[in-house]
């Protein structure tokens, strides 16, 4: 039920997680940013979404390829839970049909 | 002393009825992460995350884009330090959120503010700040308003950590979410969350970077080096046309 090293990574991310949730707030809070260091904290979450995600967008069949270029159609109009639903119905349905 | 205490009493009235406000505040964007919640805990369960680690990874981290990024990495025994150095890149958003936050939390001592700042996610973040600033507008001291902030946060928790722990209860019942699509959640979910920090092509040209080198190096490269190899030429690209720009 409960692995020691699962265990672990959980306790580790969540540091690494609150470290980020106060660093901001203890260091930075009467400092000003160099545009490139604010350029660089901009672009940084999304370059590791993206790149998370980076898989989808060289799947190897074509129900995954038009899934994933509806999801991203969708993304940019839509709000979380429409996007998600739309996602979902169409990956399953071009799944079935197309295979 | 006396104008603490001054405060004290003048926000001691309203503490019920703002954690009360910030409660109801929050209630529409429930409906966004429930289902995002069920799928991440649908798919930890599926990677071999028992009932008890999955709320212990939520209730602990309480971030859950990190959250979708580390299960989405997740092997058997795990890459610690990937899943480590992931999180912390995708929540480094918060060191950004957190200066822009600071300004407002003046008026509380650090032992208040700093457990406070645990709670704090794009959501009770982008509330508790648009709330201060209503409030600012209104004349209101002090503009931030922390048992409203509080009270999102409490409903946000509650409801992550119990969703996430019920997916993962559901999801051997549920068999394989790929099946039915519900893998394409993940993309949706970090599309959308991508698509909120939009400030033109300009600004997402690290993204696009990112995306081709994860891409061709998932092709190429076995393993998950994709992710590291993605984030890491998209932070070099931001750095690089920073400076064209500046």
């Amino acid at each position: 039920m409960i692995d020691p090293l699962t265990v672990l990574t959980i306790v580790l991310m969540a540091s690494a997680t609150y470290c980020t949730r106060i660093i901001g707030y203890l260091v930075l809070r009467n400092r000003t940013l160099s545009p490139r260091a604010t350029a660089l904290m901009e672009a940084a979450p999304g370059c590791v979404l993206i790149s998370v995600i980076a898989p989808h967008f060289v799947a190897n069949n074509p129900a995954d390829l038009v899934a994933i270029a509806i999801t991203l159609l969708a993304a940019t109009r839509l709000s979380m839970l429409p996007t998600v639903m739309v996602a979902v119905a169409a990956t399953g349905l071009l799944r079935h049909f197309i295979g | 002393m006396s104008a603490m205490e001054g405060e004290a009493s003048m926000q001691q009235a309203p503490i019920q009825s703002e954690l009360w406000r910030g409660i109801k505040g929050c209630i529409p964007v429930l409906l966004g992460i429930v289902p995002y919640a069920l799928v991440l805990g649908a798919q930890a369960a599926q990677k071999g995350l028992s009932v008890i680690e999955v709320p212990l990874m939520t209730g602990l981290n309480f971030a859950g884009g990190s959250e979708f990024a580390a299960i989405q990495l997740w092997t058997s025994p795990p890459h610690i330090m990937l899943i480590v150095a992931i999180t912390f890149l995708v929540n480094s958003r918060h060191l950004l959120m957190g200066a822009a936050i600071a300004p407002f939390l003046r008026h509380l001592p650090k032992r208040k503010a700093l457990p406070a700042l645990f709670a704090m996610t794009d959501e009770s973040w982008a509330l508790g700040l648009s709330d201060a600033k209503a409030r600012t507008e209104q004349g209101m001291q002090p503009a931030f308003s922390l048992p409203y902030y509080l009270g999102t946060a409490l409903v946000f928790y509650v409801a992550w950590v119990g969703f996430t722990t019920l997916g993962a209860a559901l999801g051997p019942v549920l068999g394989d979410v790929e099946a039915y699509g519900f893998d394409m959640a993940f993309p949706a979910v970090f599309l959308v969350l991508m698509a909120g920090m939009w400030k033109g092509f300009a600004a997402a040209r690290p993204w696009l970077v990112s995306l081709v080198v994860a891409a061709l190096t998932y092709l190429f490269v076995p393993g998950a080096w994709y992710v590291a190899a993605g984030a890491v030429s998209g932070l070099i690209a931001a750095y690089v046309l920073a400076g064209d720009d500046a």
